[in-house]
C-alpha cells in the first residue's frame, strides 16, 4: 500500500483540540474503526455537516472496462500528422462533437460524440498488465509494477465496493453487481472485488454469459427438487428451533443472520432484481440491436440493472488481454506469433465497439437514463506512439484515452491533450486516483472520505481530486 | 475507588516541582514550537504531515524529523510563509489563526499558548536550538488507568514532561490526546468527559513520547452485588477482580451440551457424534469436563485443527510451495503439534529453516515469504505480534518503531536466497506460480537498504541495541534470541494467541498488534499467561488446558444485566460464526453425507486439507465444497494476518445454504444419515426427531420442537423430503451456524 496516501491514526485527537471551530470537514472524514463501523455515509452524514457534501449528480456508474489496453491512437486520439512510424493506417473522420475526430472505422460512436467527454491526457507509469488494470479498476497505485503483484486483502477494494460501504443501494437490489468474467492475466487481476473492506462489500458476481439462450441468475434460481412452498416450510421450522435458545433476543450476530434469511427468501420471491436478469423481456430488435455478442448483451444489461436500482456496475469486455484474436479477448495488441494489430482492431475490436457502445449510450439516452448514469470506458493503458517490429503497439500508461458519458459530465467535450505524437500529455494531465475521486464525487461521496484497511490503517477513498472542468 | 485514585493523583501532581514555562528567553523549536505543530495538527496526515505536504507545505509526520521541519520552515520553499520584517504578519502564523483563508480552517486561538510560543520564536528570530537543549527523556500520565463512574463523567488527565537536564513541565495544555474508540470527548486542556459506556485506550502523545491510558465509563449500579461463579484459577482471578471493580457480573456458567460443543468445535474442529454429545451431557461422572478436555487433548483431530491455524498464518499455499511442498509442510505442522513441540522450538525452527523445500519441510516458511521485506514484517507479526508495516516509509506513528528499526530488522532477512532446481508451471506470465524443488540458501553477502539513508543498516533484533557482528549468521543469531526465555515478548504474542483462539478475542487486540498505543485489557494476566506458558516449555497443551478449565472460558454467552454492554472483559462468551471448514464439516458430519473437494478423495474433511486449492483452477473449475469454503472465509493464505481469515456473515452464504446446489445435494443424497430414518416406522417417528436433535444439536428436542416436528413428519406426504426439510431447518439454526 502506498502509505504516502494514507492518514493518522484519529484526527479526532486533533480535532478537539481546537474548539473555536466547528468540525473541519476533512477531521470528520474518517469511517471505519470502531466507533463508525457498520455505518453507511448516510448515517454518517445526518453526524457531519451535509452542506459539506457533493450534492449527487449520479445515480449509478456503469464501468465498461476494456482489459488489455486499448490504443487510444486508434479509437479517439488519432495523429493523423505524426511520422511514419507512429502514424497509424487508419483515418481519423469527423464525429458529432466539433472539432473532435475518431477512428474511421467507429462511425456510429462519432454520430454519438456529442454526448461524451474524452479524457485525453489520462496517465501513470505501470507497465504491467496487472498492476496497471488495479491502479483503473480502484484508482489506487499500485505497491509494485510488477506481473508478481497479488491480489491479496492487502490491496484496495474495487470503486463498487466502496460504494457499497458507503451508500449503498435500496429496496433489496445488489449495490455492486459484475459480470461476465473474472479478469486473468496469469493471476487473477486485483481490484475486482472488496478485498479488505470485506466479503459483505462484494459484487454480486455473475459468470454466465448474457447471450446464451439460458442465461439466468443462479443464486436467484431454485434447484429443481425444491419448490417454493417447502422453503416457506422449512424457514418456519428454522424459526421454531431459534425460538428455543434465546440468541435472537440479545445476540447481533443471530439477529444478522435471521436478516440475511429474510432477505434471502425475499429476494427469492421478488420479481424486481429477478426481471432486471431476465434479458429475454427486451424486445428482440433492441437486443440485435445492442449486438448479439456477450459484451453487447452485457451493456444491455447493465442498463437493466441501473434501471432496477444498482449503483456500480461493471462490465468486463474480456476475460484476458487477449489482442491475438478476432474472435475473442481483450485488447493486447503486440502483434505477437506474427499476428498483426491493425487487420485484428479492424475485424473485430472496433466493429463490436461501434456496434455496442453508440446503442448502448443512444439507449440510455431514450430511457432517460444518462443524465443520472455515468458511463466509464476505459482501459488500463494505451499503446505506444512508436509502431514495434511486429508492426503493432506495446504498452503505453505515459498517456492515453478515457471517455465518460453522462452522470453530469459534460456533453462533446474533450479534456487535456496529447503531444503531437500521442505520447505524453501536452496540457491538464489526469491521473487514474483524479478519475476515481470524479466518480465518487458525481455519486455524491466525499473522495477524501477514508476507509480502514486490515492494519487499521485509515486510507482515502480516492488520492486524486474531482476534475472540475469536465463537470457540467 | 474513584475518590482514592483522585487524591492519589492530585498528591502525586502536587509532589512535582514545576520548572516554569518559557524559562528561556525564547521558546525552543525542538521542545516548544514542535509541541505546537503537533497540537495543531499541522503535522497530522491529513494535513502537513502527508508524504506529498498540503498546499506545497510539508512536515514530518506527527514531528517526527525536526530538524527537516525546521529546515522547511526556516529556509526551503516555507521560508516564503515568514515575514522577517513584522513576524506577527506571517503566513505561518495568519494561516492557523485563520485571519487568512486556510483550508484546514483555525488551528489556535489568538492570545493562546500555541499562539504565544510560535509568536515569541517568530519574533526571536526564528533561532536554530542549541546542541545542549534538554531532551525528552520521559512522559508522565495520571491516572494510568482509571473509572469513571456514572453520575461522574469527567476526568482530567495530568500529563508531565521530564528532560535530560532532570527538569519538568506540566504539559497537559500541549500534549495531543487521541481516543482509541469514539467514547470519549477530550477537551484541549486534557479534560476527559464521557459520552457512552465502556472502556478504551487514550493515545497521549507529546513531541515524540506517546503514553497510553485506559478509562472505563460505568452505571454507577448501585444496587449492584458481587455474584461470580467459582474461581478455578489465575485466570478468573484476573478477570473477576477487573470485573468486579468495574460492577459486572460475569454470566453463568454455560450448560453442559453448550460446553461439548465449545469443546469439540475449539480442540478438534468437529462437532461431537450424537452418542458423544448424549454420553457427555448425561453423565453424572464430577470433573467431566476437565476429563472431557484431557481425552480431546488426545485425539488425533487436535493436531490437525490446530495445524490449520498455523497454516493459514505460514502461508500454506500450493501456488508458491506446489503441491508437494504443501503437503510437506503442513505434515511437519502437525507433526510438530501432535508430538507436542514446544512453540519456542516450533518458531526457531522456522526461523533458523533452511535445505529442500521437499527434504526439509520447514524450509518453506522461506520459500513462501520471498522477499527480505515480507520476511521481515511476517516474523515479527507471526512470532513477536507486532506489525512493523507503517515503519517501512515513515518512524510508525502508533508505536515506538522508526525507520531505523524497520530496516535494520529486515536486513536479518537479506541473504535468504532460492536455487530453483526446476519450474514446472504452466502458465509462463504467471511469476507467482512454482511447481518443482527449490533449495533455500543463505548467501554470503546481501543487504536490505534503508531508502531514507541510501546505505545498509547493520543488522539488529527488534527493539534491542545490540548489532550483529559482520560474519554472524544472521539467521542462526535470531533464531536464539527469538526462542530464548529473556525474550519476553516472544511469550506473550504466542500466549495472547492461544487466548484469542480459545476466547474468540485477544487480550491484546487485533492479535497480532502489541503497540504502545495498544496496550492489553487485562495486562496481569497476560504476564501470567506468558509466564505459564513459559514455565510449561511453551507447550500449547499446557495453556490450551489451562485456559479451557477456567470459568472464564466457560462462560455462557447468554448476558445478565450488567454485561449486556461490555464486550472486552470477558464477562460472557462472544458469539461467533464457525470458520469455513468446521461449518461444511458440521454440515457433512450432521448428514453423513461426505465431501469431495477438488484433488483429494471422497470423504476429507474440510479441516484436514493441507492446501488452499489442490488443483489449478484452470486445469478443472472449483468443486462445489471448495467454493463453499472461499465462500465462507477460508483465507487464500497470502498474508501472515490472523485478519485475512473472514468470520464474517454475508447474504451470499445464506443464498449458498438456502438456493445453493451444495447443502441441496447433501440433503437429497440417497444413501445420507436421512435414509435409515426415512425408512422407520411411523411410530418410531419421535425417536428419530430425539436423533436429529441430538446428532444436529447435541440436545433432546424440547417438548414445543418435538411436537410441532411430529406433526410435521406425520402430515406430510413425502415422508422424505419432510425429513429434509427438518434437517435443513436444524442445520441453519444459530446452534449449528454460531459458537455459543
Amino acid at each position: 500500500m502506498n502509505t504516502g496516501l494514507h492518514n493518522t491514526n484519529r484526527s479526532r485527537g486533533v480535532n478537539n483540540t481546537v474548539r473555536v471551530q466547528p468540525m473541519s470537514r476533512r477531521s470528520v472524514l474518517s469511517i471505519g474503526g470502531s466507533g463508525f463501523l457498520g455505518l453507511s455515509l448516510h448515517h454518517w452524514l445526518q453526524a457531519a455537516a451535509p452542506t459539506q457534501m457533493p450534492r449527487p449528480k449520479a445515480r449509478s456508474v456503469i464501468f465498461l472496462y476494456q482489459f488489455g489496453g486499448p490504443s487510444h491512437l486508434e479509437t479517439f486520439d488519432m495523429k493523423p500528422n505524426a511520422p511514419s512510424g507512429i502514424r497509424g493506417q487508419f483515418q481519423p473522420i469527423a464525429s458529432a462533437a466539433p472539432g473532435v475526430s475518431v477512428c474511421e472505422l467507429l462511425p456510429e460512436t462519432a454520430k454519438v460524440m456529442d454526448k461524451v467527454t474524452l479524457l485525453r491526457s489520462v496517465h501513470h507509469n505501470m507497465k504491467s498488465h496487472n498492476p496497471a488494470a488495479y491502479y483503473a479498476l480502484t484508482g489506487h497505485a499500485p505497491p509494485l509494477d510488477d506481473i508478481r503483484l497479488r491480489d491479496s486483502l492487502e490491496l484496495f477494494p474495487a470503486y463498487g465496493s466502496v460504494v457499497d460501504r458507503l451508500a449503498p443501494a435500496s429496496g433489496g437490489v445488489p449495490t455492486f453487481v459484475s459480470y461476465p468474467h473474472v479478469m486473468r492475466d496469469g493471476a487473477i487481476t486485483p481490484g475486482q472485488h472488496a478485498s479488505f473492506l470485506g466479503k459483505r462489500y462484494d459484487p454480486l458476481l455473475v459468470t454466465q454469459d448474457p447471450n446464451a439462450a439460458d442465461f439466468r441468475l443462479p443464486e436467484l434460481t431454485l434447484p429443481a427438487n425444491l419448490h417454493p412452498d417447502r422453503l416457506q416450510n422449512r424457514r418456519a421450522l428454522q424459526q421454531l428451533v431459534e425460538r428455543q435458545t434465546r440468541l435472537l433476543d440479545f445476540s447481533a450476530k443471530a439477529q444478522g443472520l435471521s436478516a440475511y434469511y429474510e432477505r434471502a427468501l425475499t429476494m427469492l420471491n421478488s420479481q424486481k432484481i429477478r426481471a432486471a436478469f431476465q434479458l429475454t423481456d427486451e424486445p428482440e430488435r433492441i437486443r440485435r440491436e445492442y449486438g448479439r455478442t456477450t459484451y453487447g448483451q452485457s451493456c444491455l444489461l447493465a442498463r437493466r440493472l441501473v434501471q432496477a436500482g444498482v449503483k456500480f456496475v461493471n462490465v468486463y469486455f474480456s476475460k484476458s488481454i487477449g489482442g491475438q484474436s478476432t474472435e475473442q479477448g481483450g485488447w493486447d495488441t503486440h502483434g505477437f506469433n506474427n499476428t498483426r494489430m491493425f487487420p485484428i482492431m479492424k475485424a473485430y475490436h472496433l466493429p463490436r465497439t461501434d456496434q455496442t457502445l453508440p446503442v448502448f449510450l443512444n439507449d440510455l439516452e431514450r430511457t432517460g437514463l444518462l443524465d443520472e448514469t455515468l458511463v466509464v470506458w476505459m482501459g488500463e493503458f494505451g499503446r505506444t506512439p512508436k509502431i514495434n517490429d511486429n508492426i503493432s503497439r506495446d504498452h503505453w500508461p505515459n498517456c492515453y484515452t478515457v471517455l465518460l458519458a453522462g452522470g453530469g459530465i459534460h456533453r462533446g467535450y474533450v479534456h487535456g491533450a496529447s503531444d503531437k505524437n500521442g505520447a505524453y500529455p501536452d496540457h491538464d494531465p489526469v491521473r487514474p486516483d483524479d478519475l476515481a475521486a470524479t466518480m465518487f464525487h458525481q455519486l455524491g461521496i466525499p473522495h477524501d472520505i477514508e476507509v480502514r484497511d486490515q492494519l487499521n490503517r485509515p486510507l482515502p477513498i480516492a488520492a486524486g481530486r474531482p476534475i472540475r472542468a469536465i463537470l457540467s | 475507588m474513584l475518590r482514592t485514585t483522585l487524591i492519589l493523583c492530585s498528591a502525586c501532581c502536587a509532589g512535582m516541582r514545576d520548572t516554569p514555562i518559557l524559562a528561556e528567553p525564547s521558546p525552543s523549536f525542538r521542545n516548544d514550537v514542535m509541541a505546537v505543530l503537533s497540537k495543531a495538527g499541522c503535522n497530522s496526515g491529513v494535513c502537513h504531515g502527508n508524504q506529498r505536504g498540503k498546499g506545497g507545505f510539508r512536515l514530518s509526520l506527527r514531528g517526527q524529523d525536526p530538524a527537516d521541519d525546521f529546515r522547511v520552515l526556516t529556509r526551503g520553499a516555507g521560508a516564503r510563509r515568514i515575514n522577517r520584517i513584522h513576524p506577527e504578519r506571517s503566513l505561518i502564523l495568519l494561516k492557523p489563526l485563520m485571519d487568512v483563508p486556510h483550508e484546514g480552517g483555525r488551528r489556535f486561538q489568538r492570545g493562546s499558548a500555541e499562539h504565544r510560543i510560535f509568536s515569541q520564536w517568530l519574533a526571536a528570530g526564528m533561532p536554530a536550538d542549541s546542541p545542549q537543549l534538554p531532551r525528552l527523556n520521559a512522559l508522565q500520565v495520571q491516572p494510568r488507568d482509571h473509572i469513571i463512574r456514572h453520575p461522574q463523567r469527567t476526568l482530567q488527565l495530568q500529563v508531565r514532561a521530564t528532560f535530560s537536564d532532570g527538569s519538568t513541565r506540566d504539559v497537559t495544555h500541549l500534549a495531543v490526546y487521541e481516543p482509541a474508540a469514539d467514547i470519549f470527548e477530550i477537551g484541549h486542556d486534557g479534560l476527559v468527559t464521557a459520552t457512552d459506556q465502556g472502556e478504551t485506550t487514550v493515545a497521549v502523545r507529546f513531541l515524540e513520547r506517546q503514553a497510553p491510558v485506559r478509562i472505563a465509563f460505568v452505571p454507577h449500579r448501585r444496587e449492584f452485588t458481587w455474584n461470580p461463579p467459582r474461581t478455578v484459577n489465575y485466570i478468573d482471578q484476573h478477570i473477576f477482580s477487573r470485573l468486579r471493580e468495574l460492577r459486572i457480573n460475569p454470566s453463568a456458567i454455560c450448560d453442559d451440551t453448550t460446553f461439548v460443543r465449545r469443546a469439540y468445535l475449539d480442540l478438534l474442529g468437529l462437532l461431537p457424534s450424537a452418542a458423544e454429545s448424549r454420553s457427555f451431557v448425561l453423565s453424572q461422572q464430577t470433573e467431566k469436563r476437565r476429563k472431557l478436555i484431557d481425552e480431546l487433548l488426545q485425539r488425533p483431530e487436535f493436531s490437525e485443527a490446530w495445524a490449520l491455524k498455523w497454516a493459514d498464518l505460514l502461508r500454506v499455499e500450493e501456488k508458491t510451495l506446489d503441491r508437494k511442498g504443501v503437503q510437506a509442510f503442513h505434515a511437519w505442522i502437525r507433526h510438530s503439534i501432535d508430538h507436542d513441540l514446544p512453540l519456542n522450538i516450533f518458531a526457531q525452527t522456522l526461523v533458523a529453516s533452511r535445505g529442500s523445500t521437499y527434504q526439509e519441510p520447514e524450509s518453506n516458511f522461506y520459500r513462501a515469504l520471498r522477499d527480505p521485506l515480507t520476511r521481515a514484517e511476517s516474523t515479527a507479526q507471526l512470532f513477536l505480534g507486532i506489525r512493523l508495516q507503517c515503519a517501512k516509509c515513515h518512524n510508525h506513528p502508533f508505536d515506538r518503531w522508526t525507520q531505523d528499526d524497520y530496516y535494520s530488522w529486515a536486513n536479518l532477512f537479506s541473504r535468504v536466497q532460492y536455487k530453483i532446481l526446476e519450474n514446472r508451471r504452466r502458465d509462463r506470465n504467471d511469476k507467482h506460480e512454482f511447481a518443482g524443488e527449490q533449495i533455500v540458501y543463505i548467501a554470503r553477502t546481501g543487504e536490505v537498504i534503508n531508502p531514507q539513508t541510501g546505505t545498509a543498516p547493520r543488522p539488529r533484533f527488534l527493539g534491542t541495541r545490540n548489532e550483529l557482528t559482520p560474519d554472524a549468521d544472521r539467521l542462526l543469531a535470531l533464531s536464539r534470541w527469538l526462542g530464548q526465555s529473556v525474550n519476553q515478548q516472544f511469550a506473550r504474542a504466542q500466549a495472547n494467541r492461544i487466548w484469542f483462539q480459545l476466547l474468540g478475542r485477544g487480550l491484546v487486540d487485533p492479535v497480532d498488534d502489541f503497540r504502545v498505543t495498544n496496550p492489553p485489557s487485562h495486562p496481569d494476566l497476560l504476564s501470567a499467561l506468558a509466564g505459564d506458558f513459559s514455565e510449561s516449555g511453551f507447550r500449547p497443551r499446557h495453556l490450551i488446558r489451562r485456559i479451557m478449565n477456567s470459568s472464564t472460558y466457560q462462560l455462557s454467552s447468554t448476558p445478565n444485566a450488567t454485561n449486556a454492554r461490555d464486550e472486552c472483559h470477558f464477562a460472557r462468551t462472544a458469539i461467533r460464526r464457525l470458520s469455513a471448514e468446521q461449518l461444511l464439516d458440521s454440515l457433512s458430519q450432521i448428514l453423513d453425507s461426505p465431501l469431495q473437494f477438488n484433488g483429494y478423495p471422497p470423504g476429507f474433511r474440510a479441516g484436514q486439507i493441507p492446501g488452499v486449492r489442490a488443483v489449478r483452477l484452470r486445469d478443472q473449475p472449483s468443486s462445489a465444497a471448495d467454493k463453499f469454503l472461499n465462500l465462507f472465509g477460508k483465507p487464500l493464505r497470502l498474508q501472515t494476518c490472523a485478519c485475512e481469515r473472514s468470520a464474517e456473515t454475508t447474504l451470499a452464504q445464506t443464498f449458498q445454504l438456502v438456493s445453493g446446489p451444495l447443502l441441496n445435494s447433501m440433503l437429497a443424497a440417497e444413501d445420507n444419515r436421512l435414509r435409515t430414518w426415512a425408512q422407520m416406522a411411523p411410530q418410531h417417528a419421535k425417536s428419530v426427531i430425539d436423533d436429529l436433535f441430538w446428532t444436529a444439536l447435541s440436545r433432546a428436542p424440547t417438548p414445543e420442537e418435538r411436537q410441532r416436528t411430529h406433526d410435521y413428519l406425520q402430515r406430510a406426504t413425502h415422508r422424505r423430503q419432510a425429513l429434509e426439510d427438518i434437517a435443513w431447518a436444524l442445520l441453519n439454526s444459530h446452534e449449528v451456524i454460531l459458537r455459543r
